[in-house]
């Protein structure tokens, strides 16, 4: 077989990206006879440079027609854009798609192509495998927290592989998580401290701008109070950074003004439904099968948590879960799920209490769990007495048989995931039903405590869980806006920018920590540089509560510095006695006080962490390196996830909270506005890989077949969108996402920032 | 003996409805639809010994009752793609004699319980296409498929869907995937069609002539039917003979009741210019040549499905191809692995590299640059091809070489000692 393959290939081997990882490689060296019997002249020729889409490039010689990345495709990824063309030697991989290879997960074909016939068009020629060195990591984008390794040479990211981690990535990525790292080494890369002299900010030395940042904040504490000083802290910061954060203000400043809900982690509410009935761990949400019922409710991860939507669709069509999707709007993943149920926007409230209503009506609330652990269930059911399932059902907007259906897979099956997204959040945060009837419909059904069980909420960014565990929210203190609108006198804002995100107005003093000179960073007094995930190690927490390790690959740039050290620096200044050598430290102070990170120091997470070589870089540890061999993929987990109350505590009981649904808003004639954002966005971590511009989407505007005829709007046409005082101009899509009276406008594209979910627009065609 | 496949060699115009009907045209169907349950029908065609005629030679009824039961809907594929070198029979079948066709699909989609036939002919058959198109619509006009067929309640239709050129069309998976609008790569078997076929469901397909077989074996019972050929291989069939001999063209005999001497010389008035007999394709291009200076008993074997496994051979779909003294075979074999390597799908590495590396090897040795041990070489490639493909196509292409050079090896030598072919000089 391995002479029938070597007959057509090419003898590339010296100039190919897969040389020294690849399969064909490694098999002819093991088992191949050192001469051919196929002589050179014979061999087949095809074209070796076919770009297939933005991001892979195609060498059709070496291509041995395995039909891997077709298959990857089509059965895991389910999008159905490559194929074959043409037949016998000639055979040849096409896409099929417009734009070419439009998937969101085709990096991974460069991983399972058993030769160098699929390529990165960012890694391609640019350095031998053998001469990169592999750091464990964790894919910095968003909450799904994706294990990688970071490919290091010459002090850059070479590239970016997946690290095999059953719990969470498989051996998949996004191709945000696998492109987008050039941000790391950018040019545009902070790398000294900055201070404002006059109209200018200037080149400052640490000490300079640390003391000055001491003694201001201890100045307006003693003038002006501690709640004269605020801390907005990023959710892409990692735990030691935030928990470091917000002990600096608890502690040693005094002042509880603390938040990280900037910009798109907006809506970052439900933890407390969280911390109660987090899915129990040992939950794989690839691997649930036909006695998993999985509700995703205002959720879409295509966009917003790729590789979960990736894993989701593996369940359902491997191992046959039964996934149920309801949102305002058709999303990608509904396309695979059992039941997809479309309800009104703002009558989310009204669906879940359909839902319960029909349990109760058919008795099939679990009544052993309600005995053991549910205080007050008779009386939350005679709440439910004028809520008649069709009462429900008109004012959200779904069928009563199918709001029946899905209460009885909900309450039948042996076990339950809600998955909460964005916009089930945003509906949270205007309206408490929300919440308690998620965990009304958990509680009733008794499905928290257990693997496969409990709550899931999908929150945007890697570290959101980490601020929410450390308390970066305004509980008795100052909200985003408030402290973005110059209600305090001091401001330190640690790896976020308000002024991008809305409004804001400077306060007396700012101090800006970030990577780039970014809008709130170009306002600051003192501009802090702090270090990319790449260049330090810490913890991030991802959305299924799981705490994970990364290392440091790369030098840091310029006097860059771990935000921790920073933050401490100033603790110290301000005459806290801490002593935090390097990050591990901290982790084992929040391992030893924070009850749900108990004993998850270093040392437990580094378990299973595959180390290549001994790291480099600053701070890092002397664990053991182990062997890590591309293809040869073992069944490995690592992380560990904290434990939810229903699950710590088996006798805890619980109450059912009543709340009544929010009253319906007024009619109005014009639109609601439901707000999406695109995998691929402007920002500035996106905008330092070039080849992946081209995925970024023209600002758009979904809307309904029905009120586009209406309006006289045809798909692809322009349209104006007002609303409050703003008017954006965008690109009309009408192809079946949205339902009538709802338009739907991804809010991170060019123009479209700090859109006002839930509000009334106008539309007219240009 | 009167034919009972190529009927319009004794009844002019029988492409012609009313012609067809005064021959007692339809007559099975009626009888099929209005006396028989479908499992009857079924019984009877087991009953008959009644093999496909499209190479493999499986019991057609047998086929017919593998259905899983109870799974609707299901179809019924007559595989018209003949592409075979050296098979014409199909087609002046579809041509000449297209309502007999047509008849046996609708009696076997009755016997199934389909209500949706398809018939995949081969996109350079235009002209049978269009006569089957007329004789479908003729047939629908007086009710033998449509709506209702002949008043019952039993409804067909019959949909005539052309390839686009592929011989890798006729394998009946990849004819499926074709017929789905795919790419036409065979599936990997299990499961066979007959559960998981056309769109996933319950598929039967049969080759035009074992179709045609079926009215017959319907009109005239099972017993009558069974009783022409061999125990073993009932009923007629037809040959196709070409190549160097006097008057190529289809004869119909019942199976063991001729011999390869008298097909060539009785039918097919002996080799073109009294030149002698070399060599004998007897399946087209599919299966190992035979050669009577290799065995002088293979003229006489009578011809039935099994009769030339004891010569390292088979009959296939009996489309023989005879080579006069004059032939090389060293360029038939090259020409003859060519056209796999043109045809190869290319889904399996054996058969795509392989069919590839005997074609430059071939090319090597019949343009005289080749060396002595290219010879050990084809034939090892094609051995170690052998029962390593995912279809029988790759088998396929191992008989010209593996055959040839069995019985003529020699002839290799000498293209390789007098640098070039003999018979060109
Ligand atoms: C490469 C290949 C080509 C084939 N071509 C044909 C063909 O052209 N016509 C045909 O009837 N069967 C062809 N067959 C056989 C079919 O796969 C299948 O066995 C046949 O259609 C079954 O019908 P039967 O049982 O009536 O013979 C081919 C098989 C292979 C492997
Ligand atoms: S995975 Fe690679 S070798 Fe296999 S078919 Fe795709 S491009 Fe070809
Ligand atoms: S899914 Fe999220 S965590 Fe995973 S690679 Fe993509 S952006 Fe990174
Ligand atoms: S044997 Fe040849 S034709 Fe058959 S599946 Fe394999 S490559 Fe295709």
């Amino acid at each position: 077989m391995l002479e029938f393959l070597l007959t057509s290939h090419p003898l590339d081997c010296p100039i190919c990206d897969k040389g020294g990882e690849c399969p064909l490689q490694n098999l002819t060296m093991a088992y191949g006879p050192g001469k051919s019997r196929f002589p050179v002249e014979s061999k087949f020729h095809n074209e070796k440079r076919v770009p297939l889409g933005d991001l892979i490039m195609l060498d059709r010689e070496r291509c041995i027609q395995c039909s891997r990345c077709v298959r990857l495709q089509d059965e895991i990824a389910d999008d159905h854009v490559l194929g074959f063309q043409a037949r016998g030697r000639g055979l040849e991989i096409v896409s099929l798609s417009d734009p070419p290879f439009d998937s969101k997960f085709s990096g991974n074909t460069i991983d399972i192509c058993p030769v160098g016939a699929l390529t990165s068009r960012d890694f391609r020629l640019s350095a031998r495998v053998w001469e990169v060195r592999d750091y464990p990591s964790v894919c910095a984008h968003c909450s799904v927290g994706c294990n990688i390794l970071i490919g290091e040479r010459d002090h850059d990211i070479k590239r970016i592989v997946p690290r095999e981690n059953e719990s969470v990535n498989e051996i998949f990525l996004c191709d945000k998580g696998r492109f987008v790292h050039h941000f790391a080494t950018a040019p545009e890369r902070l790398t000294t401290p900055l201070i404002r002299r006059g109209w200018k900010l200037e080149v400052g030395s640490w000490n300079e701008a640390l003391n000055l940042v001491a003694s201001k904040f201890a100045e307006t504490r003693t003038q002006h109070g501690a709640s004269a000083l605020g801390g907005l802290g990023g959710d892409r910061a990692s735990n030691e950074d935030l928990y470091l954060f917000q002990k600096l203000f608890r502690q040693v400043i005094g002042s509880n003004n603390l938040e990280h809900r900037v910009g798109w982690s907006a809506t970052n509410v439900g933890a407390d439904l969280v911390r109660l009935y987090g899915a129990g761990v040992g939950t794989n949400l690839g691997a649930l099968d036909k006695n998993v019922t999985v509700l995703v409710l205002g959720a879409d991860p295509e966009e917003e948590q790729p590789v979960i939507r990736l894993r989701l669709t593996k369940s359902v069509r491997w191992y046959g879960a039964n996934l149920i999707v309801a949102n305002g709007r058709v999303t990608k993943l509904a396309k695979h799920a059992k039941q997809s149920l479309v309800y009104k926007y703002g009558a989310e409230a009204y669906f879940l209490l359909g839902v319960i209503r029909a349990i109760v009506d058919e008795g099939l609330e679990n009544r052993d769990f309600i005995a053991a652990r549910v205080a007050n269930f008779e009386e939350f059911a005679k709440s439910l007495e004028p809520n008649t399932v069709e009462r429900c059902a008109e004012l959200c907007h779904v069928k009563p048989e199918k709001i029946r259906d899905a209460a009885r897979q909900i309450a039948q099956s042996p076990n339950l995931l809600i998955l909460s997204g964005r916009e089930a959040m945003f509906a949270q945060q205007n309206d408490p039903a929300v919440a308690s009837g998620i965990a009304a419909l958990l509680l009733i059904t008794g499905h928290v405590g257990r693997a496969n069980n409990g709550l899931i909420a999908l929150y945007p960014h890697n570290n959101s869980m980490g601020a929410l565990d450390f308390g970066l929210l305004s509980e008795g203190g100052l909200s985003v806006r408030e402290m973005a609108s110059g209600k305090v006198r001091a401001l330190y804002a640690m790896a976020c920018d308000p002024a991008a995100a809305g409004e804001f107005t400077k306060p007396a003093f700012l101090v800006v920590q970030d990577l780039f000179l970014t809008e709130t960073a170009k306002l600051a007094d003192v501009v802090l540089p702090a270090q990319s995930f790449a260049e330090r190690e810490g913890t991030f927490t991802n959305t299924e509560r799981r705490v994970q390790l990364f290392r440091a690959a790369l030098k840091p740039i310029g006097e860059s510095k771990p935000d921790w050290w920073i933050i401490a620096e100033i603790a110290k200044r301000l005459g806290a006695e801490w002593k935090y050598g390097r990050s591990s430290e901290i982790m084992e102070e929040i391992a030893a006080t924070a009850p749900r990170y108990a004993g998850m120091t270093y040392a437990a997470l580094a378990e299973n962490v595959k180390m290549p070589r001994p790291a480099y870089g600053q701070g890092n540890p002397s664990d053991q390196p182990t062997e890590i061999a591309m293809g040869e993929l073992e069944n490995v987990s690592s992380g560990k996830a904290w434990r939810s109350v229903a699950e710590s505590e088996p006798n805890a009981k619980f109450e059912l909270v009543w709340n009544e649904p929010g009253q319906q808003s007024p009619e109005d004639s014009r639109q609601y506005l439901a707000v999406a954002r695109s995998l691929y966005d402007r920002g500035t971590l996106m905008s330092q890989t070039q080849i992946v511009r081209p995925r970024v989407p023209k600002p758009w505007v979904e809307i309904n077949s029905q009120d586009a005829e209406q309006l006289g709007i045809e798909n692809g046409a322009r349209v104006r969108v007002s609303f409050d005082s703003r008017v954006i101009e965008l690109t009309a899509r009408v192809d079946g996402h949205v339902p009538p009276d709802a338009v739907l406008i991804p809010s991170n594209l060019d123009g479209t920032a700090a859109l006002p979910l839930g509000a009334r627009v106008k539309v007219e065609k240009v | 003996m009167e034919h009972l496949i190529l009927r319009d060699l004794d009844i002019p115009n029988l492409q012609d409805i009313s012609v067809y009907e005064q021959h007692g045209g339809y007559d099975a169907l009626r009888k099929a639809v209005k006396e028989m349950t479908p499992d009857q029908v079924t019984d009877v065609v087991k009953a008959s010994g009644l093999r496909g005629r499209g190479g493999a030679g499986f019991p057609a009824g047998v086929k017919w009752s593998f259905l899983p039961k109870g799974v609707f809907p299901r179809y019924l594929v007559a595989n018209a793609d003949e592409s075979e070198p050296g098979t014409f029979k199909d087609r002046q079948i579809m041509e000449r004699n297209p309502h007999q066709f047509v008849e046996g699909i609708a009696i076997a989609s009755y016997a199934i319980q389909c209500h949706n036939a398809f018939i995949y002919i081969r996109g350079e058959f235009p002209y049978a296409a269009q006569c089957l198109e007329k004789a479908l619509a003729d047939a629908e006009q007086r009710g033998y498929v449509g709506k209702n067929v002949l008043g019952s309640d039993y409804s067909l239709t019959i949909t005539v869907h052309r390839g686009a050129g592929a011989y890798i069309c006729g394998e009946e998976t990849a004819l499926l995937e074709s017929l789905e609008g795919k790419l036409g790569q065979p599936r990997v078997k299990p499961p066979f069609p007959a559960s998981v076929g056309l769109y996933n469901k319950p598929t039967v397909i049969n080759n035009v002539e074992t179709l045609c077989n079926v009215p017959v074996i319907i009109e005239r019972g099972a017993e009558w039917y069974a009783k022409i050929g061999t125990p073993k291989s009932t009923g007629p069939k037809v040959f196709c003979l070409s190549g160097h001999v006097n008057r190529p063209g289809n004869y119909e005999a019942p199976f063991g009741s001729i011999s390869f001497r008298d097909l060539i010389y009785d039918f097919g008035g002996g080799i073109r210019g009294g030149k002698k007999l070399k060599a004998i394709l007897p399946a087209g291009a599919s299966g190992p040549m035979l050669s009577p200076l290799a065995n002088p008993a293979v003229m006489d074997v009578k011809l039935d499905f099994e009769a030339l496994a004891p010569f390292g051979s088979l009959l296939g779909s009996a489309s023989v191809i005879v080579l006069d003294e004059d032939t090389c075979v060293v360029w038939a074999a090259k020409k003859m692995v060519r056209f796999f390597e043109h045809e190869s799908c290319g889904k399996c590495t054996p058969c795509r590299e392989g069919t590839y590396w005997m074609s430059r090897v071939l090319e090597r040795i019949d343009a005289g640059i080749g060396t002595l041990g290219d010879v050990d070489l084809v034939a090892g490639v094609a051995t170690q091809m052998q029962g390593r493909t995912l279809c029988p196509l790759g088998d396929f292409s191992t008989s010209p070489v593996l055959g040839s050079v069995k019985i003529f090896r020699e002839e290799y030598e000498r293209h390789i000692k007098e640098r070039g072919c003999w018979a060109r000089k």
